[in-house]
């Protein structure tokens, strides 16, 4: 599939900040495309460049071959679904679908014969003369996507449309998206903050921060292989670890030495040398945990660790565990429940495992990102991530200790 | 909770107070007796009297063609004026803002005076014309006042969502921004209409021989005219007032339908 | 950049209709008012040629500081008075139901739709000595039969503050609308009593209202003409009154032009700390509150 959309070194700032920086992005014909990540990254900005309501500072943006930078909004074929609907309130749902086949002065039967296409395709008929005050958020939703699909954009926008909607709705309204995204075989480019109505629908995601790209990728991709610590710890929760190669055992494997933890056993796709320093990624359900040690296998670490925090959420638990000055995260699946089994409680001494393989190694690696990821805290006044409202120098979940050891 | 009966007392005192003179005088236009001190009989007779007073009806049509005037002026000015506010920033809007916001707090006295001196200065005569200029004046601050602030409440997501649908900032601004404003800009026409007919005290500083309006009409007849026709004038104006603020709640209400 | 110059040419034309006519009908005159102030009169009620200080001398000696005197304090009192009736009002009308509050609300505001000349007629009539209230209260041997209700400061007050009020009840309504009244509960619940709570938490947060209403009501009474006029009595003069007269009874514009600059003197002060809080509050570069 050839390209079809592309931003190329696309960059726009606003006063003093740089929502966009130099961001370089080609999108398939017909795929899902997500842009994902916190507010603020830029992701809505460069939508808003894309539908012609922001003109980019520097950078040109192609669609289907042809420069569109300069256009103004209403000359291309774009369409957005925005995040509050925008629905006009002073036309009926059927006049606001007709809007733009009016606005572009369509003769009335087409115009008649498209409308009701769209109503059939959104379910609402029946509705057609009622004002947007008068129908739900769902409906104004559906309203919202038949009056953009009218148009028959190149591109459909959809900026959070979600986001005012609550869980139940959003989750039904996301399923209806595909269908129509199928149905209807238009490249669709989506932008959200939630990580799992990214991963759900899309093709693939380019997740953001701070105005660039942090990784583009399936969604597979994106959560077994993040290539910085901002991707694994915004999309799911993980454990950080930093260390450095001690030696390389075999050809796809090196041992990596982490300070106040033991040594661990790594895939080496990066094919690192000896000295060279590492950041490791481990997600909280490629652990084991269990009351005896495991059978001893290649390629498969283990470390004792003492429980400090249980939750238990029906379908898994997760557990918070200590390793040294180490807290890591663990989630266990209840595939199978025996009621008489003792469930793994506080304070007690486990230990954890996990396969080689699963330990992922980190292209960038910045500590902010540990705050993405929630934990229990340790003491009241703890911020997010274990640092202390006053300094009393508590530990944070991955602990490079000070010197000397752990200071509880 | 015992809630103290002070506020609702003070209500009711408050519109009570405000209605007792209405009430009285609308009485009083029905009584028989000059001076409304004893009730002499229901009647009519003022109400006849008022028909046949040539003069009243004179003023009445001078007052409502510059009403008529002055809003359809002021409303065109004052909603391009409120486009201006809102839109941009900066000094020239500062000084812009200054001068709308001006004549609403400054006392109407001041605002005839200078405007009197302002016409006898350039040697302008006075007459009707004056008055129009003058209401035109005051009129633009309410009308951008009161389309400003709907403005402000406006969504212009929908006008991004127009263009994005195809239309160009002037369909936009015909299709959706005019038709969602219109309450707004009538609402500020209506307030501007009646000020301008109601208006007493910088109409007299700047009309001239000849050109009495309404109020001014009723002042003098105040003055020195007979208290009776007066109080059969103002129960017919309250009337008239009555059924003018019931027909624009009515209009309001049914936009909301 | 072409595009910045457009938005420029753009702006001075959608500016310049209202710009235009309020420089020229409003600050124009204004400015015209303070010139005309130093010329000498004409006797055909105009204005001659040259420079004079006459005017200023000519209301040194006379009653002009007890008249300017009792301008200011006159308003003054309406301003508090107003004030005083609109709290209570204003905190009632946001306890009862929505469907009341409305019908309560146009109660108040209609009669500033009707004739303002016609309601101070109205009052002129009941205040009259051979009206109502003068019977009644003689009747209640409040009065003598041969004491005025008219034409006196008292009476010039009691209308002024009739015709201020609903200035001071909606911008306090405005801002006891947007107040939360849980907050007065959780004060309650910290054990406040109800007056207390009223006066530390009630208050405090609609002051900016009050601020408005303060100025809505000061300002307008300070430029009371036509019910000093109509209601009032020699000894109930105002600043408003005495500029009408010099204008249309002593012909005589340049000392009416005089007067009126005092007048706009006086108002300076009230204005330019409207001006100012107004833009403090609303953030340093505008005046106006943030559209998009």
């Amino acid at each position: 599939m050839e390209e079809f959309l592309k931003f190329d070194h696309v960059s726009k700032r606003f006063g003093k900040i740089q929502a966009v920086k130099e961001v370089s992005l080609s999108i398939k014909k017909g795929e899902f495309f997500s842009l994902l990540g916190p507010s603020g990254c830029g992701k809505t900005t460069l939508l808003r460049i894309l539908a012609g309501f922001e003109h980019p500072d520097q950078g040109r943006v192609f669609l289907d071959g042809q420069d569109i930078t300069d256009l103004p909004p209403n000359q291309r074929k774009v369409n957005t679904v925005f995040q509050n609907y925008a629905l006009f309130p002073h036309l009926t749902v059927w006049h606001n679908i007709a809007f733009g086949l009016q606005v572009a002065h369509r003769p009335k039967k087409e115009i008649n014969e498209e409308v009701q296409r769209m109503l059939e395709l959104i379910q609402m008929e029946s509705q057609a003369d009622y004002k947007p005050h008068q129908i739900s958020g769902g409906q104004k939703q559906r309203v919202a996507i038949a009056r953009a699909l009218i148009n028959k954009p190149r591109v459909l926008l959809l900026d959070e449309p979600l986001a005012a909607l609550d869980l139940k709705l959003r989750q039904r309204l996301l399923m209806e998206l595909d269908l129509i995204h199928d149905e209807v075989g238009l490249t669709f480019l989506y932008v959200t903050h939630d990580q799992g109505e990214a991963m759900s629908i899309s093709d693939h995601i380019a997740v953001m921060n701070q105005g660039t790209i942090e990784q583009l990728g399936s969604p597979v991709e994106i959560y077994e292989a993040p290539c910085s610590s901002f991707v694994a710890a915004f999309i799911g929760d993980t454990n950080f670890f930093e260390g450095k190669v001690k030696d390389i055992i075999n050809q796809d494997y090196s041992r990596i030495e982490i300070e106040d933890f033991s040594d661990v056993v790594c895939f080496n796709d990066k094919q690192l040398t000896p000295g060279h320093p590492v950041y490791l990624s481990i997600r909280p359900e490629k652990f084991r945990i269990s009351r005896q040690p495991p059978e001893m296998q290649h390629n498969l670490n283990v470390v004792p660790a003492r429980v400090e925090e249980v939750i238990y959420l029906g379908s898994h638990t997760k557990y918070w565990v200590r390793v040294n000055g180490y807290r890591l995260e663990i989630n266990q699946q209840h595939s199978r429940f025996f009621l008489d089994e003792k469930p793994i409680l506080w304070e007690e001494e486990i230990w954890i495992s996990w396969m080689a393989d699963d330990g992922f190694m980190l292209d960038r690696y910045s500590e902010v990102d540990e705050n993405l990821i929630p934990a229990p805290p340790e003491e009241m006044g703890e911020d997010l991530n274990g640092k202390p409202g006053n300094d009393t120098g508590k530990q944070n979940q991955l602990q490079r200790n000070q010197p000397g050891g752990s200071n509880q | 909770m015992r809630r103290s009966r002070f506020p609702m007392l003070m209500t009711m005192g408050v519109l009570i107070f405000f209605y007792l003179p209405i009430l009285m005088l609308v009485i009083y236009s029905f009584n028989a007796s000059r001076f409304g001190g004893q009730w002499m009989g229901f009647t009519f007779a003022w109400y006849e009297q008022l028909l046949h007073h040539y003069e009243i009806w004179s003023s009445l049509e001078k007052t409502l063609i510059i009403a008529l005037t002055a809003t359809a002026v002021s409303i065109v000015m004052g909603t391009l004026a409120a486009f201006a506010l809102h839109q941009y920033k900066g000094w020239l809007q500062n000084v812009h803002f200054a001068l709308v916001y001006a004549p609403l707090v400054v006392p109407e006295v001041l605002m005839g005076m200078s405007l009197l001196l302002f016409f006898v200065s350039i040697g302008m005569k006075l007459g009707l014309f004056t008055i129009f200029l003058a209401h035109v004046m005051f009129c633009i601050s309410y009308v951008t006042m009161v389309v400003l602030s709907r403005l402000q409440d406006f969504d212009f997501g929908l006008i991004e969502a127009a263009q994005d649908l195809g239309a160009s900032r002037w369909e936009a601004t015909r299709r959706v921004l005019l038709p969602l404003l219109m309450p707004g800009i009538a609402a500020g026409g209506l307030l501007a209409f009646t000020l301008s007919i109601d208006d007493f005290v910088i109409s007299f500083f700047v009309a001239g021989p000849g050109s009495t309006t309404l109020p001014i009409r009723i002042y003098s007849m105040i003055k020195h005219g007979s208290p009776t026709l007066i109080n059969a004038l103002s129960t017919i104006l309250l009337l008239v007032t009555f059924v003018l603020v019931w027909l624009s709640q009515r209009l309001t209400e049914e936009r909301h339908r | 950049m072409n595009r910045m110059r457009q938005n420029k040419i753009d702006e001075w034309l959608v500016t310049s209709p209202s710009l235009i006519w309020l420089l020229v009908f409003f600050l124009v005159p204004t400015i015209i008012v303070f010139i005309i102030a130093f010329k000498p009169a004409d006797p055909y009620g105009g204005f001659g040629t040259g420079w004079t200080l006459d005017n200023f001398r000519a209301f040194e000696n006379t009653n002009f500081p007890l008249m300017l005197w009792r301008t200011i304090w006159l308003s003054l009192v309406t301003t508090m008075i107003c004030i005083f009736l609109s709290v209570p009002t204003a905190y009632q009308l946001t306890r009862i139901s929505p469907r009341w509050r409305k019908l309560l609300l146009l109660m108040i505001v209609i009669p500033f739709w009707t004739s303002f000349l016609v309601r101070i007629f109205a009052w002129k009539t009941i205040l009259h000595p051979e009206g109502l209230i003068k019977k009644i209260l003689v009747f209640l041997n409040l009065a003598s039969p041969e004491t005025s209700l008219l034409y006196s400061s008292g009476a010039v007050l009691l209308v002024m503050v009739y015709t201020f009020l609903p200035f001071s009840i909606l911008p306090i309504y405005a801002a006891a609308e947007k107040f939360d009244f849980r907050l007065l509960e959780a004060a309650r619940d910290l054990g406040a009593r109800s007056l207390q709570a009223f006066f530390r938490i009630f208050i405090p947060n609609i002051s900016r209202g009050i601020l408005t209403a303060v100025l809505m009501v000061f300002i307008p009474a300070l430029g009371s003409y036509v019910i000093p006029d109509i209601i009032g009595g020699p000894d109930s003069e105002m600043l408003g009154n005495k500029i009408a007269q010099r204008t249309f009874v002593d012909r005589n514009l340049p000392q009416a032009s005089w007067l009126s600059a005092v007048l706009i003197l006086a108002l300076l002060i009230p204005m330019i700390l409207n001006l100012y809080l107004r833009s403090r509050r609303l953030g340093k570069h505008s005046l106006l509150k943030e559209g998009r």
